[in-house]
């Protein structure tokens, strides 16, 4: 939790103190690049792991290391020239750029926003509507589950202040196993699965039915679009095609993911293979990586009536479609 | 003459701080997401006090310190008094209370908040957590330093117990147990942040969160900046309380 005063207090001493600019990469080895993805290793991230097991990523010329550090870092590094890219959801590149971050989001990975409310079947919570003066448990007031449901409960007419937040860590799917929320908020990919394969019955709200929001894609610096485009065409070219194979091979991509997820084997096989169906089912469009202008104005909306933006922006410079093929 | 310019030589080297954070930021370019300018901070500082955010926050936050630092001083120095009279005592006690101080309350606050729960209760405990160690050492290390030849003194006039405990032990013990106070103070200050961190709705932990969240640096700076206040607020209160019942020290002297 201090991590986050210190992470800050480090990047200032660290660029005070450093020479600058980052050296161009040579031309006959592989350009070194780390990439933050928010979260902790997960067959939801399989895209990249085919994108590097099956060479997309070294024939563009890369060497791709994942950094698993929270997402909010993520984009300061990014932000401040220290990273090239990052995996982030859609809202963070705004509030980014709110705050003078010269970030743009280059593709789109996730079509339809991934966040869903879920409940034990019982309650009989079918619409947002029903959310009205209930306790929800959500990670914490921050991210794509707190834009997610806010969204939701936008899209109800309701406030915050209708419902009672609790934050619960990543502990979602044991805080209603266990009945000490009767709510929680999660990924549609994640924790309804693990809860029904728990035998739990659970009814989902998923916020993409509600609303159409920019979701988690690619996120670069405006600073390496400028100086290096081609870098910028040629990962998203690689991390699209990782994702078109992860489509149409899902089990092979399964395989060669375990290198990456450490304790893959010791999971439930079968949860694990419908998180990663589930998952692919949300990336799934006519041009892999488009993004949806209208998506990033909804996104806007959301954060403006959230009070997270004080003023509309040029969504013009906050994504872009010209490196998605 | 020279008290008042002494008086004002604070005030003078934190301005000073003040133009060289301004310059250097200045100098390096640096953009506010990373180091905001003492303008942009001074600017989120009023605009949150202006809104009443930021007293709001500040009193959650000094509400958890002060009903913390209560429960943690009151326990550690029954403990302490408790502990300092009986050796046996001393021996059984030991393991929890050097556990008290070596697990990282980062680590448990977690776990707290599971237990006790999202309100403020979690935050209080967290905070007297803290605070217990030190005040509990300084107690003891107080009431053991009392002379023997004042209980002899006390005996020969025939003293009560509570006697003893009112009129030598607890003045005799006061100027360690203050000090011990002034670390906690400011201890105090970082358990209620550690809470907040966890899991808050409202105080300067939460702001800092939020702030963070928001990739709003500047409010980072103005919640780091009245916690600071806060510390510095609680340790010149126990600096008063100091030269308050520690009157008779420097007139003995």
């Amino acid at each position: 939790m201090l991590k986050k005063i210190i992470i800050p207090l480090i990047l200032v001493l660290a660029l005070a103190l450093s020479a600058c600019g980052a050296s161009q990469p040579k031309a006959d080895t592989l350009t070194k690049i780390r990439l933050p993805l928010g979260y902790i290793a997960n067959i939801q991230f399989a895209p990249l792991y085919a994108a590097v097991e099956k060479g997309f990523f070294e024939e563009a010329g890369m060497e791709v290391e994942f950094d698993y550090s929270f997402e909010t870092d993520g984009v300061k590094l990014v932000g401040a020239g220290e990273l090239p890219f990052a995996v982030v959801s859609g809202e963070q590149v705004l509030l980014a750029r709110s705050q003078g971050i010269p970030v743009t989001y280059v593709a789109a990975w996730y079509q339809k926003y991934p966040i869903s409310v879920v409940s034990k079947g019982g309650l009989g919570i079918a619409s947002p509507q029903d959310l009205k003066g209930r306790r929800i448990g959500l990670p914490g007031l921050f991210g794509a589950n707190y834009i997610g449901l806010r969204a939701l409960l936008f899209s109800a007419g309701l406030k915050e202040s209708d419902v009672q937040l609790e934050s619960v860590g990543f502990n979602q799917v044991e805080v209603l196993a266990t009945d000490q929320q009767e709510v929680v908020v999660g990924y549609a990919a994640n924790e309804p699965i693990q809860l029904k394969a728990q035998g739990i019955d659970v009814t989902e709200l998923r916020v993409a039915d509600y609303a159409n929001l920019a979701a988690n894609g690619v996120l670069a610096s405006e600073k390496i679009i400028a100086d290096d485009p081609e870098l910028v065409r040629a990962f998203v070219s690689a991390f699209i095609k990782g994702m078109q194979y992860t489509i149409e091979h899902p089990d092979e991509v399964y395989a060669l993911s375990a290198k990456h997820i450490p304790n893959l084997a010791d999971l439930d096989q079968a949860v694990q293979k419908e998180v990663l169906a589930t998952s692919a089912e949300m990336w799934k469009a006519d041009r892999l990586g488009y993004s949806d202008p209208q998506a990033w104005e909804n996104m806007q909306d959301i954060l403006l009536e959230m009070g997270l933006i004080t003023e509309k922006m040029d969504l013009s410079k906050a994504f872009t479609n010209e490196f998605v093929p | 003459m020279k008290k008042s310019i002494s008086r004002w030589l604070g005030i003078l080297s934190i301005l000073l701080g003040v133009f060289a954070w301004e310059y250097f930021v200045r100098l390096s370019g640096l953009p506010r997401f990373i180091l905001p300018s003492p303008l942009d901070v001074g600017k989120r500082l009023v605009e949150s006090l202006a809104d009443g955010s930021l007293l709001y926050h500040t009193g959650v936050t000094l509400l958890e310190v002060l009903l913390g630092l209560l429960l943690g001083v009151t326990l550690a120095t029954v403990i302490g008094y408790s502990v300092a009279k009986s050796r046996s005592l001393e021996k059984i006690l030991a393991p929890y209370l050097v556990a008290s101080q070596a697990i990282p309350i980062v680590a448990i606050a977690p776990l707290l908040v599971i237990w006790l729960g999202h309100g403020i209760i979690s935050k209080i405990i967290i905070c007297a957590l803290i605070v217990f160690f030190p005040v509990l050492v300084n107690t003891v290390v107080g009431v053991r330093a009392v002379s023997p030849a004042l209980y002899d003194m006390m005996n020969s006039l025939r003293a009560t117990r509570w006697q003893v405990m009112f009129k030598l032990e607890v003045p005799a013990s006061l100027p360690v147990l203050l000090g011990g106070l002034r670390v906690g103070a400011t201890l105090s200050v970082i358990g209620a942040i550690v809470g907040e961190l966890v899991d808050a709705k409202a105080g300067l932990g939460f702001l800092l969160k939020i702030g963070d969240f928001q990739y709003d640096t500047s409010m980072v700076f103005v919640a780091v900046i009245m916690l600071v206040a806060l510390a510095l607020a609680l340790y010149g209160i126990v600096t008063l309380l100091e030269k308050r019942f520690l009157k008779w020290q420097q007139t003995a002297s």
